[in-house]
């Protein structure tokens, strides 16, 4: 199965479970989602989702400048953000106990 | 808004930078230049590294970055400026048809062809219950698979394709052994034979499916709505519902109504981010008197995101959307007080079934 397509289902939480660690900007956050495992994720996907997000009100954006390198905008979680990220993390955990009961009842017939 | 000027910025950055925005540049001013903005900070900050890979390498070309990014935006996918959204389909197919692989396949595709002409007899048995099923099919139920039912009768149903499968392979055995029916008539058997066949098909898998189930394909250009799927509780087959409109049998619409489910659980709507005129806004649910958003209230209101749509041409009020209302005759004595609270101590009487289940 490709894991791309997974993951485009999941990015929203998957970018706000990081950004609830710690304040990010977008580079920070890829680096961050490849860390953590998520390596196939396109940087412009993190862009974007960042930016629906913000749109959204689940995020808040403040600019660092920065004298030698590049200026950066960072984005931190609010109170909505982490209402969204509540429920999503809810949704994926039941989705995901279900998918998991489905490939493991497989297993035991096979 | 300007982009931070970075004066490092390689050229192959300032093009890369160039060409995305280039692709972006049906979206409204502010998209455009917020997502231009996080790129070309992006750039600088991939500049930064110790990594000499080409820009387009490493992010993509620029149209598929710029796709990308609308679709994770959930901003509409560019094609309403007429651009075929994939170009170069056509050269590839010529190159497929050209390529040495496709001519190495030749002979496998001759072998196909000899199967097919020995499998030709399947296919007149086939043909002949074709005839007798699609019609039946249409005309009644279309639970009636594998064995058709014309007239409710599967006995008769077994005659006709009998008879059928016999006509069938007579003419095919005719056919291919030399006494052509005539050009005419030939072409309506074939023409009618792969009518049949797609029909008998499309009946089928419709009729196997017994409601409309969620789709989990995923397609690129509606990533947003897919995205946020988390967000909407409730489904119906034209997708999320993000909001409930009640009128009372009269016709009168109905503000802040309280809807609950079959347990008594207040209903849960996703709300509408982006509507159709562009412009974002969010539900504003009325407050109990704890303070407590009640957001079980229907139909949603609505306001529109100061900071987010300072483009014109936003309605701060959205209308009803317009909807036939069904008649309903008043029986005289319940129709008059349609505003009256619900009865809430009303018990609720189990149904007894109905005689005939």
């Amino acid at each position: 199965m490709d894991a791309s397509q997974l993951l485009k289902g999941v990015l929203d939480v998957a970018v706000l479970a990081v950004v609830r660690d710690a304040d990010g900007y977008g580079y920070d956050v890829v680096r961050r989602l490849r860390t953590a495992g998520l390596e196939e994720v396109g940087d412009a996907s993190v862009y974007g989702t960042l930016r629906r997000l913000y749109q959204a009100g689940a995020l808040t954006s403040y600019v660092v400048p920065s004298d030698e390198g590049p200026h950066r905008k960072y984005y931190a979680i609010n109170d909505r953000g982490r209402s969204v990220l509540d429920d999503s993390t809810k949704t994926w955990r039941t989705f995901a106990d279900t998918v998991d009961a489905l490939l493991d009842r497989k297993a035991d017939v096979a | 808004m300007s982009a931070p000027s970075a004066p490092s910025r390689t050229r192959q950055a300032q093009d890369y930078l160039a060409a995305v925005e280039h692709e972006l540049a049906d979206l409204p001013a502010e998209d455009r230049g917020d997502l231009v903005e996080d790129l070309a900070m992006h750039l600088d900050a991939l500049a930064a590294e110790d990594d000499d890979r080409d820009i387009a390498v490493r992010l993509g070309p620029p149209a598929v970055y710029a796709e990308e990014l609308r679709a994770a935006a959930g901003l509409p996918a560019r094609g309403a400026g007429g651009r075929s959204p994939a170009p170069g389909l056509r050269e590839r197919i010529d190159g497929l048809v050209a390529s040495e692989a496709f001519q190495r396949a030749r002979p496998a595709l001759r072998e196909t062809r000899r199967l097919l002409v020995e499998l030709r007899p399947a296919w007149w048995v086939l043909r002949g219950y074709l005839l007798v099923f699609v019609p039946s099919a249409v005309l009644g139920d279309h639970r009636d698979f594998p064995v058709p039912a014309p007239l409710g009768s599967h006995v008769l149903g077994v005659l006709l394709v009998a008879a059928a499968v016999v006509g069938s392979v007579h003419l095919g055995r005719r056919a291919t052994a030399g006494q052509r029916p005539g050009r005419r008539l030939h072409l309506v058997t074939a023409g009618g034979g792969v009518l049949l066949a797609l029909w008998g098909l499309a009946l089928v898998s419709s009729g196997s499916v017994t409601g409309p189930e969620p789709v989990y394909g995923y397609d690129y250009a509606t990533a947003a709505p897919e995205q946020a799927m988390g967000q909407y509780p409730l489904l119906n087959r034209y997708g999320p519902v993000t909001n409930v409109f009640p009128y009372a049998a009269d016709g009168t619409p109905l503000e802040d109504v309280l809807l609950y489910d079959q347990d008594g659980r207040p209903l849960e709507v996703g709300f509408q981010e982006w509507w159709a005129d562009g412009c974002y806004r969010v539900p504003v649910p009325p407050r109990a008197a704890d303070g407590a958003p009640v957001e079980h209230a229907f139909p949603q209101a609505y306001e529109l995101e100061p900071y987010a749509t300072s483009t014109n041409g936003c309605l701060s009020e959205v209308p009803r959307p317009a909807v036939p209302l069904p008649v309903i005759p008043s029986d005289g004595a319940a129709e008059p007080t349609p505003m009256e609270p619900a009865p809430t101590e009303e018990p609720v009487k189990p149904v007894a079934p109905a005689p005939g289940d």
